[in-house]
């Protein structure tokens, strides 16, 4: 990788003129200094784009690889009016379901090649190829063909015209160097060399990954779109989002993306270093049910096949307790599997309620009755107990689960946890091998790609876990989805499509984040995109007067 | 003296020829392919392409040999959950593993043999009494629960070391000048500190008892009759026999230290083997914990040996008794 | 409290009629070793009578991390269980564990060493080169290895296997034991007479190498223990909501800013036990020394 460093030995002299405390500045000054140290709770899998579903990969990647066109400030997902250019410098639509991209003559690869309208079939291919097994295939499912007119020009066809096929067009794909890719066998894609040092498109460039440590990206002075400020990012990889905001309030690192718990905003708060920025939470939390036999999905579950015992669980939780004990007040109970940034957030669709009575009711009805005085509720000489798969990772979910644990034994139904790491989570969570789960999910900024990924047949060996289908929903979902330009049209049938599924109770649906940021504040024009905080990193900088010397130091 | 070592040395090999075998059948017993286990299914494209590779479809006793023939050439196989092969991810974790445990080995054995010493010296009084107890209360302690009290006290709240990591990521990517190995040297104090407290502690046991030990003996009797001063007749008739023991806790240190460094690794978030291992074991991810257990058992058998030959060099009469044991002991874990 | 002195007081009664119990309490840490021991073993045994809340009960889940105070007496942790009596639960798991896993241990290692010393020639070199390849594996590589190929190990199979992972050390210590003992006179007039293999070890040869086995033993229940609660804390070892003092260690530790109390608490019970067993153990050699007889 291209490191210009000068081992000359002026870099321990001035070190040495560091821990003597002197005054005098070192190395970089002026506006296009600063180092940020991001705490992030994980480590990414693999630095290529298509094939990982990390939040925090896609916070690294995003600085590498562009897209061809952004959301804008206003976060609106319809038409084409508020994305910004990125990769592509113009568009224009030659027919309702033809759209034709014009890519900035600008653009280059950090080996020195033109980004080309090759790269972008290639991207496309490699998306929607089963080898690969990209988990936003699902949402490329209306884009028919991608084509190139010239080296600058590329053309998408869509199967139909809907009011978000633009959105589609550009949010989901990362553009990747088909030069680079094109002879690593799609089979080979989850361990190519290159995913593990990356050559981009975008404001930063690749410099080193330590694994279990950090990875450390750098400013490319030469950036199409303008020079980042800071120059260097590095994100410290910890076990949990909960030992990164100890590194924060340590002074070990600049920023975190949430701050978790009131607690540690309080502390925040109180830290003269450290301002924060509230924003719109993309995430919601759920038990979901495996509606299919764990390994076999063509017969439903053993348990969880019984919609009226996926009710009274339901009701047999307490989700605003369990919400208190855990966020505080810095999270909402969602009236379904929604999250905060979703329009279609609304307290007034209805839900189940929360009646232990009726549940206990509900379950003694359907012929779960504690026969042996165990406690634990049992029928035909079986008892009612499952395992809740969740990943290590999440200090978040590791005390829901034990708190729904207590809760669910009270209502006399046995739950042992399956606490794995986070990518085997993934992927048993993918293969359905579980009875229930434990899961976050980071929504797209609209639910017309967020929600059917989910909670249709779309996402099935993706990231619809549950396997929940039901056609009602499904086709309350098309008709969202075609009317988005008409928001009451909209709302309305979006309505309609989570009240049927929250009656189905095909999962708990347990909190939706409201995040709050923590930044060192000698950093400003910190901006935060809630769909994914760090997109317009390259805006924020450090002024000169508040550089300090671990930012001025030169690698 | 050559003979014998040289005895030694095929016994050690032929135990780590053990452990490789053992762990070999039980994971291929247990998960058969190298496609991941069934938690962990790979691709089936990816499968086909490893097998051939790995030879799956051959009877598992060839492929117990072309495991070998692998190992020969120091191919581990790739890990599943990092996307990288396994020699390589070993080869970065290693070095850190090693210093860590040479730091708490370091303190172990200054720390334990002057409190030692100077137990024995003041034996039966208060000073090795007070030692005494907190020597034996620091042994008791759970080391990662040790490790997580020092972190607590001295990076969240006095904040005078760092709270994990190996060095600051943005003045020392790498060790490369004065300030960075400083720098390396503070991240390192508090899990070196808290593995070598826990070691000193038994050291600081075994050297007191050792030297008392000695006390009774003949040529130290003769030694004091002689009129030496007390103090003189410990720290120099004493010492120098009692120190043989010493060794022997060499060898014990090895397991100790590499079975302490996996939590302790965890606790400060050292990038060594021991955390490689546990996140790995987390991951399901097989081959690097077959990896991390085989070198792991190569490098506690090869601290044995070492100390088997310190100590056939210090005291000759002990070469037969070592030379028909085989390998030192575990116990401290 | 009282009970707990109570039968520490009541033993040294009994024991001090004999000249190795008086060498045993003549050991400056002996009596406050079995003092601990014999509390925690009382509060573990009437559990439900000193344990205010049940174990698993979540006391009030939108107010977690009490201080430790009156009605708290260790506190409360952030899952609002009370920790005094999760501790008291959990010297149950805890002892358990330890005492369990070291009679497994105990057993295998006497087994297969009074078998290689007493056969000698080529069983002895075979057991003997298995505890070579055993020592050689670090312990908790061993069990997480075990863990991590068999998914959710029931808490049964888990002491099992800290047991046969244990026995190593004990079987070179009867081992050499028994390769002494087997010469002396008494052993050869038994075989002369033409008992058995397993009559000759069991009447004959194992009462007679009982001490170092015993003393072992002790010592051995603290590695267990300790072994018990780093798999727990890795998430490993015993399944949550079962309260071993490992468990509690890991779900208190996250937020040891907030609420110190919830891990420290457990971490101290493990090591005070761990050094009243140490403390024993070591008190047990000397009593039960032979070469100390004479003086």
């Amino acid at each position: 990788m291209p490191n210009a460093r000068r081992s000359t030995g002026l870099i321990p002299l001035a070190v040495l003129f560091l821990v003597a405390g002197c005054e005098r500045p070192v190395g970089c000054t002026g506006e296009y200094c600063g180092t940020m140290v991001i705490a992030g709770g994980g480590e990414p899998d693999i630095l290529l784009p298509p094939v990982s579903e990390f939040v925090i990969t896609r916070d690294v990647t995003d600085q590498l690889f562009l897209k061809l066109a952004d959301l804008g400030p206003s976060g609106n997902t319809i038409g084409d009016e508020d994305f910004q250019p990125q990769l592509a410098a113009r568009w224009e639509w030659d027919a309702p379901t033809t759209l034709v991209f014009h890519l900035d003559t600008r653009a280059r690869w950090q080996d020195g090649q033109a980004v080309t309208a090759a790269d972008v079939a290639f991207t496309y291919d490699a998306y929607t190829d089963t080898l690969v097994n990209s988990s936003f295939r699902s949402s490329l499912r209306q884009v028919a063909a991608v084509t190139t007119r010239d080296s600058l020009t590329v053309v998408f066809r869509f199967r139909q015209r809907y009011p978000e096929m633009f959105y589609d067009a550009v949010y989901h794909m990362r553009i990747l160097p088909a030069h680079l890719l094109r002879e690593v066998p799609r089979e080979q894609w989850r361990s190519t060399a290159f995913g593990r040092a990356p050559v981009g498109d975008g404001p930063y460039r690749f410099v080193a990954w330590k694994a279990g440590e950090s990875i450390e990206l750098a400013a490319d002075s030469a950036f199409f779109l303008g020079r980042p400020h800071l120059r260097r990012v590095i994100w410290r990889f910890t076990p949990d989002q909960q030992v990164a905001v100890t590194q924060l309030l340590a002074g070990d690192a600049d920023a975190v993306e949430v701050l978790v718990t009131p607690d540690n905003v309080q502390r925040a708060r109180a830290d003269t270093q450290l301002a924060t920025y509230p924003y719109k939470g993309s995430a919601y939390g759920y038990v979901g049910f495996n509606l299919a036999a764990p390994g076999d999905s063509t017969r439903p579950h053993p348990l969880f096949g019984d919609r009226d015992l996926r009710r009274a669980l339901f009701m047999a939780t307490d989700r605003e307790r369990l919400l208190r004990n855990v966020f505080g007040d810095l999270a909402k109970v969602p009236p379904g599997p929604l999250s905060q940034l979703w329009w279609i957030w609304d307290p007034e669709i209805r839900e189940l309620p929360y009646d232990s009575g009726q549940a206990a009711r509900l379950l003694t009805r359907t012929g779960w009755i504690d026969t042996d005085g165990d406690g634990i509720r049992d029928k035909d000489g079986k008892p009612l107990a499952f395992r809740l798969l969740l990943p290590t990772t999440s200090a978040i979910r590791r005390q829901y689960a034990r708190l729904l644990q207590e809760q669910f034994r009270i209502a006399g139904v046995d739950v042992q946890l399956d606490e794995v790491d986070f990518g085997l989570y993934n992927e048993r969570a993918r293969a359905g091998r579980f009875d229930a789960l434990l899961n976050t999910w980071n929504t797209d900024p609209t639910p017309s790609s967020g929600f059917p990924q989910t909670w249709t047949p779309a996402g099935f060996g993706r990231s619809n876990y549950t396997r929940y289908d039901n056609p009602e929903v499904d086709r309350l979902v098309d008709q969202a989805v075609a009317s988005a330009a008409n928001r009451d049209q909209a709302r309305r049938a979006w309505r309609a499509a989570v009240e049927t599924l929250n009656r189905d109770a095909p999962g708990i649906f347990l909190f939706a984040t409201s995040n709050v940021a923590a930044v060192h504040k000698r950093i400003v024009d910190v901006t935060i995109r809630p769909d994914s905080w760090l997109a317009l990193l390259r805006t924020w900088r450090i002024p000169a007067d508040r550089l300090t010397d671990r930012d001025r130091v030169e690698r | 003296m050559a003979a014998w070592l040289v005895r030694r040395l095929v016994a050690s090999i032929a135990i780590v020829f053990a452990v490789v075998t053992i762990t070999f059948f039980v994971v291929h017993l247990a998960h058969g392919t190298p496609c991941g286990s069934q938690d962990r299914p790979l691709p089936p494209e990816v499968c086909q392409q490893l097998c051939r590779r790995f030879g799956c479809d051959k009877p598992l006793l060839v492929q117990y040999g072309m495991y070998l023939a692998r190992l020969g050439h120091g191919d581990l196989g790739e890990s599943i959950g990092l996307h990288r092969p396994i020699a390589d991810a070993l080869a970065e974790a290693i070095p850190n593993t090693f210093i860590l445990a040479l730091a708490a080995l370091l303190i172990d054995f200054a720390l334990g043999l002057a409190l030692g010493i100077y137990q024995a010296v003041r034996a039966g009084r208060f000073g090795d009494v007070a030692v005494g107890n907190v020597a034996l209360l620091i042994n008791s302690m759970p080391v990662f629960w040790l490790g997580l009290v020092l972190l607590l006290v001295f990076a969240q709240w006095l904040h005078w070391f760092p709270a994990g990591g190996i060095t600051d990521p943005v003045l020392c990517p790498r060790i490369e000048s004065p300030y960075c190995v400083l720098d390396f040297l503070w991240h390192l104090t508090l899990p070196a500190l808290t593995l070598g407290l826990v070691g000193a502690a038994s050291t600081a046991r075994y050297q007191r008892a050792a030297m008392l030990e000695v006390v009774r003996q003949d040529y130290v009797r003769t030694a004091r009759a002689k009129g030496l001063r007390e103090r003189r007749v410990l720290l120099v008739h004493a010492l120098r026999n009692a120190l043989l023991p010493i060794i022997t806790l060499f060898g014990l240190a090895f397991p100790f230290l590499f079975t302490g460094a996996v939590l302790i690794e965890t606790v400060f978030a050292w990038p060594g083997m021991g955390r490689l291992a546990v996140s790995a074991i987390l991951q399901r991810d097989y081959p690097v914990v077959t990896g991390a257990a085989l070198l792991t058992s190569a490098m506690v058998v090869l601290g044995n040996l070492i100390a088997d030959a310190l100590y056939a060099v210090a005291d000759p009469r002990i070469r037969v008794r070592a030379g028909e044991g085989g390998g030192g002991g575990g116990g401290r874990d | 409290m009282v009970l707990a002195l109570a039968v520490v007081a009541a033993l040294r009664r009994r024991v001090r009629r004999t000249a190795p119990g008086r060498r045993f309490f003549r050991h400056p840490t002996a009596g406050p070793g079995l003092f601990v021991l014999a509390f925690f073993v009382t509060i573990a045994i009437a559990a439900p009578v000193v344990a205010p809340y049940p174990p698993y009960y979540q006391i009030d889940i939108s107010h977690p991390n009490h201080p430790p105070s009156l009605q708290f007496l260790l506190g409360t942790d952030p899952f609002s269980r009370d920790v005094w009596s999760r501790l008291v639960y959990g010297a149950r798991v805890s002892l358990g564990i330890g005492a369990v896993a070291m009679l497994v241990a105990a057993t295998v290692g006497t087994a297969v060493g009074a078998v290689a010393g007493y056969f000698r020639r080529w069983v002895d070199s075979v057991l003997m080169r298995l505890v070579d390849v055993g020592l050689a594996m670090p312990r908790i590589f061993v069990l997480l290895m075990a863990v991590a190929l068999w998914d959710h190990i029931a808490l049964w199979v888990l002491v099992l296997l800290i047991g046969l992972t244990g026995w190593f050390g004990t079987s070179r210590l009867v081992r050499a034991e028994v390769l002494s003992l087997r010469e002396r006179e008494f052993v050869a007039a038994a075989r002369a007479l033409g008992a058995g293999a397993g009559r000759v070890i069991f009447r004959h040869v194992l009462p007679n190498a009982a001490a170092p086995i015993i003393v072992s033993g002790a010592l051995g229940i603290g590695h267990m223990m300790l072994l018990e609660a780093g798999l727990s804390f890795l998430g490993l070892g015993v399944p949550s909501p079962i309260p071993s003092w490992g468990n509690m260690i890991a779900d208190g530790w996250q937020r040891m800013t907030v609420a110190w109390w919830s891990s420290t608490f457990p971490g101290l019970a493990i090591s005070l036990v761990v050094m009243a067993l140490n403390a024993v153990g070591d008190a047990l050699r000397d009593a039960l020394d032979p070469r100390k007889e004479a003086a």
